[in-house]
């Protein structure tokens, strides 16, 4: 065929050398070079072929055995690889490091100074409401009070929604919302500002955390599932942390956490809890009601 | 000691061998790059097993209900279909869950799935890094850029493939088409877009993972909704790549197999005619 001829070059006999002994220059750095060929003894090549075999193999049995210590028990199960529950914890152990560094890498990324984007009204899309449980009884909001502690004066301080509206300035910011499922809405929230709710009742100063509490406390089944957060202090800070009275234009409705919620568009949507009743400041991490169910205490997007 | 001064050395002491006649060797991959190949066969199935566990929890396509089974996603009505045409697959439990129960963790897994994921995608980026120092120490990344002949010498290599069945079926003479590069402009193709698609694949999940921190990011890939939809078929590049890959390789045979493991290959001939 033509193409032998087109491809043997009329090359200076070169296979007598284990080597090229004069390459060609390369015409430029990034044309590919010619192949470095050497001579090896037959026994040399079997003795390295079985080193590498082997050293292969064991990196096949270790890469395994990772694989049965870091996939759940109820896909081993599934798969027939297992039968009972083995010792689950510290199974977990290299998937928890995992999820802290991962946590820590979001603390680094995350600045008091960027805005998350806004968004105009034609962008607003429709918001679900996610959570699986019951839908709180109405019957809390007349008697709905906010209670603050963990204060700088040492007080307990409660507030009736009227305080809060007459008292701070609201704020309106149209953003998405991210749920950690993977679905995110574009709304159009109001509220006054975390940040100006901290200045007007300071924190103690060893506070870094808030504890969040709220009226959402039923299971699917009506069965009390107490719903609360943990919140960085760093983050209610944020510009566009609010504490939202409005969706869309309206009083927040049940379903979307009436009569207050936290709207922080730079965590996840899980977060953002509805129905507020209770901020506790804290020196301390709080617990987090996701993060008992496994997943991320941080959650910053 | 790495084994590509080994080899520098070992040669030079056996050089000139008495008893044996040596044989011509050629250095085919750089140690890293052989560690980063084999290391992504565990990582992507993790992020792959995983990442079809987070799909579930909010397929990225979605249809409207079902009005028979209230199936919003087609990888369920997959399910459902296989459930109701396999033999032996009627009695299934959960038809809806029968794709992710096979190519993921599992429906309801998304807690866990998440920290897989991240842990392999960490890794994943490590072993992109080990790839990367890799080809730069062994020169390999070299053999993977795309040139100006590649366009006609892959349509070559396709017609090359088309007419293999042909010429076994018919025992006619089908020769190879021969090229003086280590890869064949079709390998260089899917060599090159390999590891694009893993920068890219990292890049799409910042751009879902920090929307808010990474917001510029997001934004070149065309926002929160299309980045998932990025990600998600770039997962399909790496196994629409891994399949055709593999059966290649074994039909090739040991050397071009033993290759990745050891770094060299006795298929020293390319040597003779390599030209400029």
């Amino acid at each position: 065929m033509s193409l032998e001829n087109e491809h043997s070059a009329p090359e200076a006999d070169n296979t007598s050398s284990t080597e090229s002994v004069h390459p060609p220059k390369p015409a430029s750095f990034f044309q590919e070079r010619p192949p470095q060929v050497m001579e090896a003894a037959p026994q040399l090549l079997r003795r390295w072929t079985r080193r590498d075999l082997l050293l292969f193999g064991a990196g096949a049995v270790a890469a395994v055995a990772a694989g049965g210590a870091l996939l759940p028990q109820t896909t081993l199960k599934r798969l027939g690889i297992i039968h009972d529950n083995k010792n689950w914890q510290r199974k977990e152990w290299l998937l928890n490091k995992s999820l802290r560094i991962d946590d820590d890498v979001a603390e680094a990324l995350y600045s008091r100074n960027r805005l998350v984007p806004t968004y105009t009204k034609s962008q607003i899309t429709p918001l679900r409401n996610n959570y699986n449980g019951a839908t709180p009884n109405a019957s809390y909001i007349p008697e709905w009070r906010l209670t603050l502690d963990g204060l700088a004066s040492g007080l307990s301080v409660s507030l009736n929604i009227r305080n809060l509206l007459a008292s701070f300035q609201v704020h309106e910011q149209i953003t998405r919302l991210v749920c950690v499922e993977g679905w995110s809405a574009i709304a159009w929230w109001a509220g006054l500002r975390f940040d100006d709710l901290l200045r007007a009742y300071p924190p103690m100063s060893q506070a870094r955390w808030v504890r969040i509490e709220s009226s959402v406390n039923l299971g699917p089944w009506g069965n009390p599932d107490p719903y609360f957060v943990s919140l960085d202090l760093s983050t209610a800070r944020h510009s566009q942390t609010l504490l939202a009275t409005h969706l869309n234009g309206k009083p927040l409705t049940l379903e979307h956490g009436a009569p207050l919620r936290l709207v922080a568009p730079v965590k996840l949507g899980l977060k953002n809890i509805k129905a507020i009743t209770r901020i506790s400041y804290k020196g301390g991490e709080p617990p987090d009601y996701w993060a008992k169910h496994g997943y991320s205490r941080y959650d910053g997007i | 000691m790495p084994p590509s001064t080994q080899l520098d050395n070992e040669r030079i002491a056996t050089s000139t061998p008495e008893s044996e006649a040596g044989v011509l060797v050629v250095r085919r991959h750089h140690l890293l790059v052989r560690c980063s190949h084999w290391l992504n066969v565990p990582i992507l199935l993790g992020l792959i097993l995983s990442g079809v566990s987070i799909y579930w929890a909010s397929p990225i396509y979605q249809h409207k209900p079902d009005p028979q089974t209230g199936s919003l996603d087609p990888l369920a009505d997959i399910g459902i279909w296989i459930c109701a045409h396999v033999p032996g697959l009627h009695q299934y439990s959960n038809p809806p869950d029968w794709v992710y129960n096979h190519i993921s963790l599992g429906p309801g897994m998304l807690a866990v799935a998440l920290r897989l994921h991240w842990l392999c995608a960490y890794l994943f980026m490590l072993n992109g890094l080990v790839f990367v120092i890799g080809s730069a120490m062994g020169g390999g990344w070299r053999s993977l850029l795309p040139r100006q002949t590649d366009l006609r010498d892959a349509t070559r290599m396709f017609w090359y493939y088309i007419g293999v069945p042909v010429a076994k079926l018919t025992r006619g003479s089908w020769p190879h088409p021969r090229f003086n590069t280590k890869y064949n402009p079709l390998q260089r193709v899917a060599y090159f877009s390999v590891p694009v698609a893993g920068l890219l694949s990292v890049l799409t999940g910042w751009a879902i993972h920090k929307p808010m921190q990474f917001h510029w990011l997001t934004a070149i890939v065309g926002g929160y909704d299309k980045a998932r939809i990025w990600h998600f078929w770039l997962m399909w590049v790496f196994v629409l790549f891994v399949v055709p890959h593999v059966i290649l390789v074994l039909a090739d045979g040991w050397d071009t197999l033993r290759s990745m493991i050891v770094g060299w290959s006795t298929k020293a001939q390319r040597s003779e005619d390599f030209s400029q």
